[in-house]
């Protein structure tokens, strides 16, 4: 799929801007602080109905107005269809095909984006929390009874918590709705990390061949992750329920104790080998990145997999932080397969074929003039 | 802007009810001075005999001006099911449906750790002391299908079961006379999970 319009009104630093894109490459050129990246912001939030920047969607709306609008024209396999999100301070409303959507959720999902931003340099090295948002967010966009669960899990978790919190060292305690929590929360649980193992492995199937492709047949790259232990995948929901209930059960008085749930998904982690070096830890800066980018690029394969057309991708600001070759390779994988838009400050440093026949698009204070 | 006293008195109160924000509440407030003096009366009046007349019935806990309340007095109906609900609402909804000849229990909330409502907090209690005095075979819970909810229900039914009463739990899944296509995705897959056989 691809973009092939899109209309900004009263969005960010843009009171309007219309601007109509190639269905293979684009480039945003221009200095820092210009705008670049809230085009790539707006494409983001016209699929996704929330930015990757932030949570306040007030900060979307330009200075002093009221509402604002992003418009985009998506061609689809079978066929075009405008859509259109608009933002106010009372809330976001989404139209597709003119239609005004009854539900967000129904929304989300008409048009698929992929974007590597700097931030996301840091899912290797970073904290496990990013690690698991990466996962929540990726298998979010495929599985709506994933979010589902997910909501779920975290109210019977604090549920959980907060009868822990009051029966703090107690540690005899009998009390059939802690029992009952308990048997809630193991259930939930285990829908999650089934569905983590699933996705997981897919994950696997996709980035290693990426990575053994940008790092020129010299690296493999193996992604594990991490739940509770003696949990595998191939085993049934009710197999991991009764490992899991064992584990809460050898735990049960250190969590009266401290008042707090010690085993369960919100723990998980990813792990990532190449060359079966965990390189977490023993990895260099640029092991780690061209890892995070082949985990962004098998997410594209994902999405078609699982969707059955090609995301659009956005690179936003990632170009000038990959070497000569990997940058090359990277662009010439997407090439004519892929709608891509890369933003950067400079695009003498970029030397390849698909640039030079992209469409290239000027961006100075709050202009975005197309290049012939 | 700049109101007389007894006008912002007036949409102060208006604005405590749900869903009225302050342009609905100026709108109903000049609306009142319009009207007759007996209509405006005979409204205050019934806004206080419904606070002061009305009150929980001792039996089943649902909102009453008799006490016990007309379900719990009415000798045709059902003596051996009674219903549990977590809402004076929910009785309602339930009577508009003409099915149903039991009784009812409202528990007035759902057990919520994270609220601070435990079992005593709502009307459990009760409804223990009323399944030990009368001759209930079966309990239906009809809690909210939320988390507190389904929690509340597993809870009941694990105190109930030593009793041999039955207790049942209602379905969850597809609305009647809906379209499989119309369906949110979450909604099918629980309706998938609760299939039958025929």
């Amino acid at each position: 799929m691809h973009i092939d319009r899109l209309k900004l009104t009263n969005y960010r630093n843009y009171e309007a801007l219309e601007l109509n894109f190639s269905p293979t490459m684009n480039v945003l050129i221009g200095e820092n602080a210009q705008g670049k990246t809230n085009v790539m912001e707006a494409i983001y939030v016209l699929a996704m109905a929330k930015s990757h920047r932030t949570s306040n969607d007030r900060e979307l709306i330009r200075w002093e107005q009221e509402c604002g609008k992003i418009e985009g024209d998506v061609q689809r396999k079978f066929g075009y269809m405008p859509i259109e999100l608009t933002i106010s301070k009372k809330g976001k409303k989404a139209k597709v095909n003119h239609l005004e959507q009854n539900r967000l959720s129904m929304y989300v999902g008409q048009m698929n984006v992929v974007m590597f931003a700097p931030e996301d340099l840091n899912i290797v090295k970073g904290s496990p929390q990013l690690r698991r948002r990466f996962l929540d967010m990726e298998i979010g966009q495929i599985s709506r009874v994933y979010l589902h669960d997910l909501v779920n899990f975290q109210k019977i978790l604090k549920q959980r918590n907060a009868l822990l919190k009051a029966n703090r060292g107690k540690l005899d305690l009998q009390d059939v709705m802690f029992d009952i929590y308990t048997e809630q929360y193991i259930q939930v649980a285990v829908q999650i990390i089934l569905k983590r193992f699933y996705f997981m492995e897919l994950l696997q199937k996709w980035a290693n061949p990426i990575h053994q492709g940008i790092s020129r047949g010299l690296e493999t790259l193996e992604v594990s992750y991490g739940t509770l232990k003696d949990l595998h995948s191939g085993q049934t929901a009710e197999e991991m329920e009764t490992i899991f209930a064992d584990q809460l059960k050898s735990v049960r008085r250190r969590e009266l104790e401290r008042g707090l749930t010690l085993v369960g998904p919100h723990r998980d982690d990813l792990q990532f080998f190449v060359n079966g070096y965990d390189i977490q830890t023993y990895g260099s800066q640029g092991q780690q990145r061209t890892t995070a980018l082949s985990l962004k690029l098998a997410e594209i394969e994902l999405v078609k997999q699982e969707v059955g057309e090609t995301p659009i991708l956005l690179l936003d600001d990632v170009l000038s932080e990959l070497d000569d070759y990997r940058q090359s390779h990277l662009l010439s994988t997407m090439q004519g397969q892929v709608q891509t838009f890369v933003t950067t400050t400079n695009i003498a440093g970029i030397d390849h074929n698909t640039i030079q026949e992209a469409a290239i698009f000027e961006v100075h204070d709050g202009s975005v003039l197309p290049r012939d | 802007m700049h109101y007389p006293e007894p006008i912002s008195k007036l949409m102060d109160s208006f604005m405590k009810l749900p869903g009225i924000g302050p342009k609905t509440a100026g709108r109903l407030a000049f609306f009142v001075l319009s009207m007759k003096e007996d209509t405006v009366l005979d409204f205050a009046k019934a806004l206080v005999d419904a606070k002061r007349n009305l009150q929980f019935c001792s039996v089943c806990g649902h909102i009453t001006d008799i006490d016990p309340c007309y379900i719990c007095q009415d000798q045709s109906r059902d003596r051996t099911t009674i219903c549990v609900v977590q809402d004076p609402k929910d009785v309602i909804a339930m009577e508009k449906m003409r099915d149903y000849r039991g009784l009812y229990h409202v528990l007035q909330g759902a057990i919520s750790p994270m609220d601070g409502i435990g079992p005593e907090d709502i009307n459990v209690p009760s409804l223990l002391t009323r399944l030990q005095e009368d001759e209930v075979e079966e309990l239906i819970l009809a809690t909210n299908p939320t988390i507190e909810g389904e929690a509340t229900a597993m809870y009941i039914s694990r105190l109930v079961r030593p009793s041999g009463i039955t207790t049942t739990r209602i379905a969850h899944g597809l609305p009647v006379g809906g379209d499989l296509e119309y369906a949110d995705e979450v909604t099918l897959s629980r309706a998938l999970e609760g299939r039958r056989e025929l």
